[in-house]
């Protein structure tokens, strides 16, 4: 049954080389899909609701996607300065194009359209709820109960229903109002106001660049999910309603902020790019740009490196590359490195000793003396790494509607049950007839007649 | 620093109710009081929890991926056994700016630990094992027959090398799900080296180049003030876990291989960067808190501190420039009439976002969090502040419905924290117990697990093996 029998059992095999086979991105199509079987309705929009579906469909499921006729969903109109758009956006729209904002939070899934506000409408998401598995929706709380398609309803037609909620704010409370979007919730939730330079050096609280409390608070959906699935087969036979709230799960990742500020009343500030908690663990100016010719702005700035020597052993070899032996005797110990005004002055003397250098150069030297380090990479030198190009991590895919797209390979490896890309999206309603044809039972003519009046 | 002059949490009551409530018809409380019936955490102790069949061993030391894995499959009812080095894991003693005064101590024994390890230590039971010596390695083995997953991130192939790994163990044990974690892999020209831990994966993905302001506003590169690609490597990995699980119980009976890294899992969550640069050779610029994508959706300086403001499609775009008219008529005017700002997506070029948040700036000068988000709520614009730390923690809607709570532990006495967002109906997380003293359980665990007598206790405490 293990599918990695192949590989197994060879002790002269090196353990890398076993992981390269075990995990290598070439062989997932190889090996059987976990959620197999597993069918998700995702009446979802913008990227909380859609991320975390996508992610059961990386692993299998038939995840089916609904959105408004003709236009879609809002984050189909949403891209970088308005200008990369994949064409089309739907059959009866192909003038206009899907932005990239899309990309990444919708891939493998089955796209139909459906008028949520319509009676016909509402009787056909009926229909998918009673064969599915997995109700994801992140409108604002009880919309879907006033249409009928809430827990409530969808739970009475389907017991094994595991119904999720995701949202801002949550539907009770005082603030259950609230719209909310990822930068609401990184700016409410705590981790906005502690990210950002210092005030002393001339900083602001810094915004997250990724969309994180939605694309992780959908994967946070997505573990609540599967526990309901393993424990809807395995023991219950029952579904569930569950809430997630993206606020509240940036209010969960605050490390020790509240734990010291109950204790101690003391609010956790902002630190730029080192660590309140290690030192040397923090990211230094190169003085030298790694692409000085280039004219992309992106490229011929300063370059950045994390430089890593918290250890007393590590800190020692770092004074001694560096030819400070005054920090060597004065910050010997990791508890006096830590502290905020030896910070203050070991950071600039790594910047003053980095000054001449590209960030490569620093990697260099640091290399040779066994000190820790990672350059800060922009997404060209990441998409173009040979580690994560091995790993599958950033990928050519050929996308049957949109042809040659890189795109991200799942976030984690299965040996057994690998997580897969298999396409980025389809236009708008692209699986009216194979979804509903198959699901609710309606004709060419039907789908036709429903298309021309926009319910689907 | 007393503990004795802070006021004690909550300084501010916690609505009732009834005061939350008030003044709404039945049909308008129907819904809320029916979600809050069936989620609230006060009920979660009448109800099972999902993962209480499974053990998890976590192995991992000295990095954050690992225990954040563990604390939400903890959280979701697993039974977690945090396997430590003799002393504990050295994440223990991490305290910030080194402050030994902001450690949590236990009554009993007088050990200290760190508020960031602690805080991740939920639910989970702690014993000690030195997989360093060959004895202790025996006893690991006996032990991987007793468990559904181990969780490890020492450096790649150390464990194989030792006879520990995943391919000698899932010989003992075929239902093993083991799952290593780290920041760039166990395998690839990059693979980790010993050590590593968050920001590393932040560096190295294209997270902290894109994040801060730009280098024209002064910015450079930015992480993350949490280890961040941490949390969602540790998520990524639960997922990969309770897959391995699903796929287990359900259909094979037997256990995999899953191995999750901090960098992939935020490469994974870079949204649009791949297809951008995949496209016209585009790289992911600093846009400190714009959009790059969306107009308005951002925050900028207020009266008192930072606000957002969200709305990326013309029924909110007008509202927002309604709210702002009422006190400055002439910068709605002057937007309403801009030719270039009338669609959406003529709003995206960067100096039509230079020019909108420059004029809202006009506004926002003027008007505090409170007072901006008071504004814009009544037309149902999405907007608040900039929340620090003590805000979070006294924020009527987050006390109420128990985002923040105080917990009170037999070993250290009150603690507050961050509370599982896994609220649903039939198995909702909960906290059952905030952390334990390094080998609280060694005498439980090694008895009903292996068997072990008081004399093999006296025996292994001396060879440093426990």
């Amino acid at each position: 049954m293990a599918t990695d029998t192949a590989v197994s059992n060879a002790p002269q095999i090196s353990f890398e080389e076993f992981c390269r086979k075990t995990f290598d991105p070439k062989g997932e199509f190889a090996k059987p899909e976990a959620l197999k079987g597993i069918r998700v309705l995702s009446c979802t929009q913008y990227i909380l609701g859609p991320s975390c579906a996508s992610y059961l469909a990386e692993l299998g499921a038939e995840v089916i996607k609904i959105e408004a006729p003709r236009r879609g969903e809002a984050m189909r109109h949403t891209t970088p300065f308005n200008e990369p758009f994949l064409y089309p956006l739907s059959k009866h729209v192909p003038e206009r194009g899907t932005g990239l904002g899309f990309v990444g939070a919708n891939c493998n899934e089955y796209f139909i359209a459906i008028d949520f506000h319509r009676p016909e409408g509402q009787n056909l998401v009926k229909k998918l709820a009673a064969k599915s598995d997995v109700f994801v929706e992140n409108y604002r709380p009880g919309t879907f109960d006033r249409w009928t398609l809430g827990y409530r309803q969808l739970s009475a037609i389907n017991p094994r229903l595991i119904y999720q909620w995701l949202g801002g704010f949550g539907g009770w409370g005082p603030g259950r109002v609230r719209a909310s979007y990822d930068i609401l919730g990184q700016s409410q939730g705590g981790n906005f106001g502690m990210t950002g330079k210092a005030e002393f050096q001339g900083g602001s609280p810094a915004k997250h660049t990724i969309w994180l409390a939605d694309y992780w608070g959908g994967m946070m959906g997505a573990v609540q999910i599967l526990a309901a699935l393993y424990y809807r087969d395995k023991i219950s036979g029952q579904g569930t309603f569950m809430e997630y709230s993206q606020v509240h799960g940036v209010t969960r990742q605050l490390e020790y902020a509240l734990p010291l500020y109950g204790r101690h009343g003391i609010t956790r500030e902002r630190w730029g790019t080192w660590d309140t908690q290690l030192c040397v663990h923090g990211i230094i100016k190169c003085g030298k740009s790694s692409y000085a010719n280039s004219e992309n702005p992106q490229e011929n700035e300063e370059g950045y490196i994390l430089v890593s020597a918290y250890s007393d052993e590590d800190f020692a070899r770092l004074c001694k590359t560096i030819g400070d032996g005054n920090f060597a005797t004065k910050y010997a110990k990791a508890d006096d490195r830590v502290k905020a005004q030896a910070q203050m002055e070991i950071y600039p003397a790594l910047e003053k000793w980095a000054a001449d250098k590209t960030k490569e150069d620093v990697a260099n030297i640091l290399d040779k003396a066994n000190i820790n380090n990672q350059p800060v990479w922009n997404s060209k030198e990441v998409a173009t790494n040979p580690h994560w190009q091995q790993r599958g991590s950033v990928r050519w895919i050929d996308d049957p509607y949109y042809g040659d797209l890189l795109h991200q390979g799942p976030g984690y490896k299965l040996s057994a049950t690998p997580p897969r890309t298999k396409w980025a999206m389809k236009p708008v309603g692209a699986d009216n007839e194979y979804i509903l044809g198959k699901l609710a039972g309606l004709s060419p003519t039907d789908i036709k007649r429903l298309e021309d009046q926009e319910c689907i | 620093m007393s503990s004795e002059k802070v006021t004690p949490w909550p300084a501010v009551p916690i609505p009732k109710p009834e005061e939350v409530y008030a003044g709404l018809s039945d049909q308008a409380k129907d819904y809320p009081l029916y979600l809050e019936s069936i989620c609230r955490q006060s009920h979660a102790f009448e109800k099972p929890e999902a993962l209480s069949r499974l053990r998890v061993y976590d192995t991992s030391t000295r990095m954050m991926i690992g225990h954040w894995c563990s604390s939400l499959l903890a959280e979701l009812g697993a039974e977690v056994i945090q396997v430590e080095p003799p002393g504990g894991d050295p994440m223990r003693k991490l305290t910030p700016f080194g402050r030994k005064e902001y450690m949590f101590t236990d009554k009993e024994s007088g050990e200290p630990v760190g508020a960031h390890f602690l805080h991740e230590m939920r639910n989970k039971m702690s014993i000690t094992l030195n997989l360093e010596t060959e004895e202790g390695r025996e006893i690991f083995k006996k032990m991987a027959v007793h468990t559904d997953v181990i969780i490890e991130n020492d450096p790649p192939g150390h464990r194989d090398s030792l006879g520990i790994g995943y391919r000698q163990l899932k010989e003992l044990n075929p239902r093993l799900i083991y799952c290593w974690v780290g920041q760039l892999g166990q395998w690839g020209p990059h693979k980790d080296k010993p050590g590593m831990l968050d920001p590393t994966a932040q560096a190295a993905c294209g997270f902290c180049h894109g994040t801060g302001d730009p280098k024209e506003f002064g910015g450079t590169p930015m992480r993350s003030a949490l280890w961040m690609c941490d949390h969602v490597g540790g998520t990524q990995a639960a997922m990969g876990i309770l897959t391995a699980l699903y796929y287990r119980e359900v259909v094979s009976g037997e256990g995999q291989f899953v191995e999750a890294t901090s960098a992939e899992a935020v490469i994974r969550i870079l949204d649009y960067s791949w297809a951008w640069y995949g496209m016209d050779g585009s790289i992911r610029p600093r846009f400190g808190n714009w959009d790059l994508a969306i107009n308005i959706y951002a925050v900028n300086p207020c009266k008192d501190g930072y606000m957002m403001v969200g709305g990326g499609h013309d029924r909110l775009w007008y509202r927002i420039w309604r709210v702002v008219g009422d006190e400055y008529p002439k910068v709605e005017d002057d937007i309403l009439g801009d030719p270039h700002l009338r669609e959406v997506a003529d709003r995206l070029a960067m100096n039509q976002q230079i020019k909108t948040y420059t004029m809202l700036g006009e506004w926002l000068k003027d008007n505090s969090r409170s007072e901006a988000e008071r504004k814009l709520s009544k037309q149902q614009v999405a907007s608040g502040g900039v929340l620090y730390v003590n805000e979070v923690a006294e924020y009527p809607h987050f006390k109420y419905r128990g985002h923040v709570a105080e917990t009170e532990s037999p070993h250290y006495g009150k603690i507050l924290y961050g509370t599982t967002p896994f609220q649903q109906k039939e198995t909702p997380g909960r906290l059952k117990w905030m952390g334990r003293p390094t080998g609280y359980d060694n005498q439980d665990t090694y008895r009903r697990l292996l068997g072990f007598t008081s004399e093999d206790f006296t025996r292994l405490q001396k060879a440093n093996v426990i």
